[in-house]
């Protein structure tokens, strides 16, 4: 059936342009985990606000290093809830403007300081004898090209989701720097606080999407938005009439001719390090033409010592209709790459506490297309980077566990239709697998010896 | 019934850029079609995609050039913007020629032609020197 077949198709497009991202992301922060730390086993570790309650260091003992991580994490997740409840503090108050600045400086600094001491491990690591003008030029240019095209409303959409992905990697490689037994233990609290977040009436992303649909406004953050997937050819000429693939819901007992609703709610994932919220909510406006705004909210924060909140702002549309849908409504018609959201990303240096505004969750943008917050790429690309610190085994492992857990999440929100964290399926799953190869390797590795050592040394 | 009205229409061309007058003309001017910007807001920003590449910043011009390449290739068309990329793309291929120019000769040439000074401009040596890769 020509219906079935190309909402499948639309579906599994739609999918896979979050699915590309996210993979690419985490791909090339393994990449750049085992090139620059395959000599030492980081023996400095960042001091940010995630160790501001220990320090972990090598000679402790396993108890220690678990309270001192949980300590290290309580912390975090405190610092984390202060930002974002500032953050819908600024929101409320329509401090706009000032947010997009804080974010287009935020994005300066990450793709600037931390790129550039990326960059600078790199040119050590191969001995790249590169100048000093030309990597500064370099660097400079990359950085003023990353702020305008994750700032300005309208940039080619490659560049901007490029440099998105960019930003995700750099941050998710700056906290793979924390210590282990700290990071796993920020890992599953950032989970339970986007759980929190989101489902408790008081949490800060669900008043911040409440505030964002009352409003019908836009929460500025850094959200990667997937291009929208358009099977039809459509009239150039006509402004008026667009073309898009909307989702589409049937109900039961609705035959073809109806128009159904969908509700789909659209995880927006942004970077914030401690929480992903998941929200959605959908509303129909009028039987005739479903339209459903589903938002997602997550709030990640990120960063040791930067409160990173992240509130992924998602609508969905709620109509999938095949075929030529006109536009009166001019929030739909607004292109795909909608720049109303910024994200905040403070430098990491020093002890400096930068917070990040990168919203989590997915969601549907206004033109049908997926959007995600930019604090899922960071927490799953920091999993991920952890788990190739020990072995490619556990690296396998914990990227099929992160997407499952990414398609169970699509899966919830169908179902549930609300509000709901994005992150604690795919970090469960993904902290599940780690613990379970890592536990499956090291006693392959004891019989392996043992055998070793029994047949192959005394014959 | 809803169907799609291309389903229809095999011969219907996927490809959005349609002209009644030409075939081979675009209307719009970015590389992201019908989901860029209008003709009349790319005049602006090519105008100040140009103007700021000066301020050293040549990957500003090739992203000017990338993002109007149908400015670049229909070459009648967009009079209005086609100045400023052919301007972005003269500015990005001069500073890009004297950079790798640059850049090239020093690293090929290294201490030989440069002396002890190439021991003071090499990225790693000064990353060492001025502490920037230990974090805190």
């Amino acid at each position: 059936m020509a219906h079935s077949s190309s909402i499948l198709d639309s579906l599994g497009e739609e999918i896979l342009r979050i699915i590309t991202p996210v993979s690419i992301c985490m791909f090339l922060v393994v990449i750049l985990v085992s090139i620059l730390n395959s000599n030492s086993s980081s023996s400095f570790s960042v001091s940010s606000i995630a160790t501001i309650a220990y320090s972990e260091s090598t000679s402790d003992s396993d108890w220690d290093k678990f309270i001192g991580a949980l300590f290290n994490s309580l912390a975090f997740v405190f610092f984390v809830t202060l930002a974002t409840f500032i953050l819908v503090l600024l929101f409320y108050f329509r401090c706009t403007r000032f947010l997009k600045l804080y974010m287009a400086f935020s994005a300066f600094v990450v793709l600037g300081f931390l790129g550039g001491e990326i960059s600078l491990f790199l040119v050590q690591h191969f001995d790249t004898p590169i100048d000093c003008v030309t990597f500064l030029i370099a660097l400079f240019n990359f950085a003023v090209v990353g702020v305008v095209a994750v700032f300005m409303s309208k940039m080619a959409i490659v560049v901007t989701q490029g440099y998105l992905v960019v930003i995700g990697i750099l941050v998710a490689y700056w906290f793979t720097m924390l210590p282990e037994w700290t990071t796993w233990s920020m890992l599953v609290a950032m989970a339970l606080y986007d759980l929190a977040a989101v489902l408790l009436p008081v949490g800060p992303l669900r008043l911040l999407v409440e505030l964002a649909i009352s409003r019908d406004e836009e929460i500025p953050a850094l959200v990667y938005e997937a291009r929208p997937v358009n099977h039809h050819s459509f009239d150039a000429r006509t402004d008026a009439v667009t073309q898009r693939r909307l989702w589409r819901n049937r109900r039961i007992g609705d035959d073809d001719d109806d128009d159904s609703n969908l509700n789909v709610n659209s995880v927006l994932n942004s970077n914030m390090d401690e929480e992903n919220v998941l929200t959605s909510i959908s509303n129909t406006n009028d039987p005739g033409r479903i339209r459903g705004d589903i938002n997602l909210v997550r709030e990640n924060a990120s960063s040791n010592s930067n409160l990173n909140s992240n509130t992924l702002y998602d609508r969905n549309l709620v109509n999938v209709e095949e075929g030529q849908v006109r536009e009166t409504d001019t929030d739909v018609s607004t292109p795909l790459i909608d720049r109303g959201v910024t994200v905040r990303l403070h430098g990491v240096e020093d002890s400096a506490s930068s917070e990040s505004l990168m919203l989590e969750g997915i969601g549907l943008g206004s033109s049908g297309a997926i959007k995600l917050g930019l604090g899922d790429f960071i927490f799953y690309s920091v999993l991920v980077g952890r788990a190739a610190m020990y072995d490619f085994m556990t690296v396998y492992a914990c990227y099929l566990a992160i997407i499952a857990g990414l398609g169970v999440t699509l899966i919830l929100l169908a179902v549930y239709r609300k509000a709901l964290p994005a992150l604690p399926v795919s970090v469960a799953l993904g902290v599940l697998f780690y613990f379970l190869t890592r536990l499956l390797l090291e006693s392959l590795r004891e019989v392996i010896y043992n055998f070793y050592e029994l047949y192959i040394i005394d014959s | 019934m809803e169907h799609n009205n291309n389903n229809n229409n095999p011969n219907r061309n996927p490809n959005p850029i349609r002209n009644p007058l030409s075939s081979s003309a675009p209307v719009w001017p970015t590389i992201d079609g019908a989901l860029g910007l209008t003709e009349e807001d790319s005049v602006s920003y090519a105008r100040n995609f140009y103007n700021f590449g000066f301020a050293l910043l040549p990957l500003l011009w090739a992203v000017n050039c990338f993002y109007f390449w149908p400015v670049l290739r229909h070459s009648r068309s967009f009079p209005r913007i086609r100045p400023y990329v052919v301007g972005s793309a003269i500015g990005l291929t001069v500073f890009t020629a004297l950079l790798c120019s640059w850049a090239l000769t020093f690293s090929l040439g290294g201490e030989r032609l440069f002396g002890p000074v190439w021991d003071q401009l090499v990225m790693y040596n000064l990353a060492d020197r001025l502490g920037l890769t230990t974090w805190s």
